[in-house]
């Protein structure tokens, strides 16, 4: 973000963050507890629950890995957003398809209870009726397809 | 200032005098080892101008063929291949890489005050890529065709016998030069502005190349997927495109369209930079609305990943969901209409010269919003009903592809020609070229929006004959546009050999390439570091 | 040209001409590593919505499917590339510390835990390839009450393979990176490289850690 920052800085050398020893440790210590956590809860059935706490738990574990593994947490806040935005766009992904998949075939059940006859579509519906009145005296040569 | 050199008076003028990018290294091992962005520009260039004239000469076929109903010159067969090759060249080896790849390479350090890019060395990866993706790509020409079109549809695509894994695998290829190139303008602009280079102090074009990026990058890998799959449903059947193994076809269109359709703002946004600069430099004006025009293209890249259904409302799609992206449709309208009422506001008051970029700058307001206002009949769920798949579809894209980005690209090359070669063209030539080219578009495509209401489907090898007229009528617009394309190489190669030698700021622009970088640039752009103390279109406007 | 490209002894490390400071080359670098993991997360991601939208259709098939996955083998290759993760991890910090004999030991360790993975990896697919748990049309396994357990052996392997992929692209970077330094080209002053490898290596555990309970716990 600060490219010219300090443009004097040329050749100044680059100090790396060191995290303590222990917080690496102790991350690894929670994934593997967390790890057994989701294991363990797979061999009880929460019904439809189970896809959600197995995505809660490997949600709080890949944070870790994110935020501690990946030095996110002590990173720029940009490199953060960047990761956020592509998790959003996941997010965007799967729901829109799934806003197809999962309604498909709403309107079967209408067509089959008044179903459209395709010579006549709009046969015995207002948009008949109102064609007819615009069109007054007119002879329509059938409903079928304009001729040639 | 200002100056336009009268090009012809200087025929046969010395070669541009000092070392610059061009001369500085020899032979074809420089170039091909090169790390300069200019010089990975200028082949970026090359060779999407080769791919550029391929489909069009696919393109000129076509339309050879649809002269008269039935077999004019290729049978019907070849005539499927000719499509699915103009429509896969353009859109993946010209019109994504075309203004990020070539003029974007060249200007993004330029325009920031930088030495290169971020990744010089990843920026020659993706040229690489660009070039193993185009042969894989290309080679199906001598492996059998590919007939699918270029949306590779299933269930077709995985069971077509031409050569679709080729083509996938190439286009595959394609899209890692294409995340290359986006990420490292991502990061050039975030870390290798010049002092004083604040992000509102940017020329439009970098937003708009910024807003690129993101979707190239938030886009393409989705497009890698699709492509993994296709080829695994073809050699393996593993059948999650398959309806008779339990797949669906349809979720195919979802993954292609979640990439492909935020691509046709990988393709577009580009040229809406270009366009706000060559508006505010070739009418000595600052540009009305900065930052209306910068966020608009950040909205464009974000809100542009909402839309993709509207491409399947007749796919078998559920309501639900065709409702929803029908009306998410008409926000996406919203920041390209921003654009254009800022355009024209800038235009107004303006000390407008009719420069050939300007000229193409007309065209593209014009045929743009075209294009533009014929995308919201399509979008409307029950207009579309009527016209998907008719050629009022093809007429729409053609004139927000060609008509916006090509015309911007062409308007963008003239543009920096001089600044990309040292070189000079002749103005009178070219605004003979972009009439043509304004014309030939117009006769070509407008045509083609009144055959589709009449019923014309789109990739058919017959018709019947009272569409025979328009038809005709169409295929004469494209030989304008062949003449025209022609024109412009004549004088774009004359110019190396024997154009006027370009002055460092012909136009009087403000921006950095015009006020500190020689024409042509030097190998690291600059001779002294650039400090930036004001914004890129502040115009002596009382002056003029 | 920047100064990756060179075999620089560490003390030779110099900032690429076309950035200010040392600074902002890590930076930038870092940054465009963020941005390639971007990619990964929607490549993957498009799977993950094949999954997504397969399993609510065809939940019980999906159910029945999984319970031919071994638990066990998928619970023992998480714990690999979580002490994996870890090893990267310590690796780039000894990197920070300059303590290069550490780091190409470390990852060393790293690199054998992945050979550990894909050879459990390797027994499974055995296993699968055995029984005839296959996607689509190759799926000939009997004994099935759903019609579409296929369809789960295709996310299957399309998800395990593609990170599978990583993990031997991982290897090949490991590779190249204890060459590198072996050679010490890392130090505090420049590890970038191994930094960066660190990132894609976390994002191929984070896969992980969603896919073993989508794919091994709940089908």
């Amino acid at each position: 973000m600060d490219a010219h920052a300090n443009p004097a800085a040329h050749g100044k050398d680059h100090v790396p963050h060191v995290l303590p020893l222990s917080t690496y440790l102790k991350t690894w210590g929670a994934l593997l507890v967390l790890t057994a956590v989701t294991v363990g809860a797979s061999y009880v059935n929460f019904g439809a629950a189970n896809l959600w706490i197995a995505l809660l738990i490997a949600s709080v574990k890949a944070a870790t890995v994110a935020l501690v593994f990946m030095h996110l947490y002590y990173d720029h806040k940009f490199h953060a957003v960047i990761f956020g935005v592509s998790l959003v766009f996941l997010a965007i992904f799967i729901i829109f398809t799934m806003f197809d998949t999962q309604t498909r075939g709403r309107a079967d059940g209408i067509e089959r209870e008044r179903p459209a006859d395709i010579k006549a579509p709009f046969a015995g519906t207002q948009a008949e009726q109102k064609l007819k009145e615009q069109r007054g005296a007119l002879k329509i040569p059938g409903e079928s397809a304009p001729t040639p | 200032m200002s100056v336009i050199a009268a090009d012809d008076d200087l025929e046969g003028a010395p070669r541009p005098r000092g070392t610059n990018y061009i001369n500085a290294e020899r032979g074809i091992v420089s170039w091909l080892t090169t790390v300069d962005h200019k010089r990975i520009g200028l082949m970026y260039l090359g060779s999407v101008l080769v791919a550029f004239a391929l489909g069009g000469f696919f393109a000129l076929l076509l339309r050879l063929e649809l002269l008269s109903p039935g077999h004019t010159i290729m049978s019907a067969n070849q005539y499927n291949q000719a499509f699915t090759l103009h429509g896969a060249v353009m859109t993946f080896l010209f019109i994504i890489p075309s203004i990020p790849g070539a003029l974007g390479n060249f200007l993004v350090p330029i325009l920031l005050g930088a030495k290169d890019v971020a990744f010089p060395r990843l920026n020659l990866l993706s040229l690489y890529l660009y070039w193993i993706g185009a042969i894989f790509t290309l080679s199906s020409i001598v492996t059998g065709g590919l007939d699918t079109g270029w949306t590779f549809y299933v269930p077709y695509a995985s069971t077509t016998n031409t050569s679709v894994l080729s083509v996938t695998f190439g286009i595959f290829v394609l899209g890692f030069s294409s995340v290359l190139t986006g990420l490292n303008f991502i990061v050039t602009m975030h870390k290798l502005r010049a002092p004083g280079m604040t992000w509102y102090r940017m020329p439009l074009i970098l937003w708009s190349l910024y807003a690129t990026s993101i979707v190239q990058i938030l886009a393409t890998p989705v497009l890698a997927i699709t492509l993994l799959l296709l080829m695994a449903e073809r050699v393996f059947h593993i059948g999650i495109f398959d309806p008779a193994l339990g797949g669906d076809p349809v979720l195919y269109q979802h993954f292609f369209w979640f990439y492909s359709h935020p691509a046709v703002y990988i393709m577009i946004l580009p040229g809406m930079g270009i366009i706000s600069e060559l508006i505010a430099v070739h009418a000595q004006r600052k540009i009305f609305g900065y930052k209306a025009i910068a966020f608009s293209s950040v909205a464009i890249a974000l809100v542009g990943f909402l839309v993709w259904g509207h491409h399947m409302f007749v796919s078998g799609q559920s309501e639900v969901a065709a409702t929803i992206f029908s009306f998410l449709t008409f926000i996406v309208a919203v920041p390209s209409g921003i654009k254009v009422f800022n355009w024209v506001s800038t235009l107004y008051g303006g000390s407008i010269k009719f420069t050939a970029p300007m000229l193409f700058a007309m065209c593209f307001l014009f045929l743009f919003t075209i294009g533009g206002l014929t995308g919201l009949f399509l979008g409307m769920l029950s207009v579309d009903m009527h016209l998907h798949d008719t050629y009022f579809v093809v007429a729409h894209f053609h004139y927000v592809m060609m008509g916006g980005t090509v015309t911007a690209f062409l308007g963008g090359l003239h543009h920096w020609w001089p600044k990309m070669t040292g070189r000079m063209y002749s103005q009178k030539l070219a605004a003979v070229a972009a009439a043509l080219y304004f014309i030939g578009f117009n006769v070509t495509f407008f045509s083609q929006f009144i055959l589709g209401t009449r019923g014309m489907p789109r990739r058919y090898y017959n018709y019947l004959d009272q569409f025979q007229p328009l038809h005709a009528f169409s295929t004469f617009g494209s030989w304008l546009l062949g003449v025209g394309f022609l024109l412009m190489l004549y004088y774009l190669l004359k110019s190396l050999k024997s154009g006027a030698i370009a002055p460092q700021n012909p136009w009087g622009g403000k921006s950095l390439e015009w006020t500190d970088a020689a024409s042509p640039p030097v190998t690291e752009n600059f001779e002294h570091r650039p400090v930036v103390t004001e914004g890129p279109y502040e115009f002596n406007e009382g002056k003029s | 040209m920047s100064a990756t490209d060179k075999p620089a002894r560490e003390n030779e490390f110099q900032v690429a001409h076309h950035f200010d400071s040392a600074d902002v080359q890590f930076d930038a670098g870092r940054m465009g590593i963020w941005l390639f993991l971007v990619t990964e997360i929607l490549l993957f991601g498009g799977l993950f919505c094949a999954f997504a939208v397969f399993r609510s259709w065809y939940y019980a098939d999906f159910v029945e499917a999984h319970h031919h996955l071994n638990r066990v083998m998928g619970a023992v290759n998480t714990v690999v590339l979580i002490c994996s993760s870890l090893t990267m991890a310590l690796a780039v910090r000894s990197a920070q510390m300059s303590k290069t004999k550490l780091t190409s030991l470390l990852i060393g360790v790293t690199l054998a835990l992945s050979c550990v993975f894909l050879t459990i990896k390797f027994f499974e697919y055995s296993h699968k390839f055995h029984e005839g748990l296959l996607p689509g049309r190759y799926f000939t396994a009997e004994g099935f009450h759903g019609h579409h357990a296929g369809i789960f052996f295709a996310v299957y392997f399309m998800m395990t393979g593609i990170h599978g992929i990583h993990i031997l692209i991982g290897m090949g970077l490991m590779i190249w990176l204890l060459r590198r330094n072996m050679r010490g080209e890392f130090s505090s002053r420049y590890y970038a490289p191994v930094e960066g490898f660190g990132l894609y290596w976390h994002l191929v555990d984070l896969v992980w850690i969603y896919l073993f309970p989508l794919l091994y716990l709940i089908g």
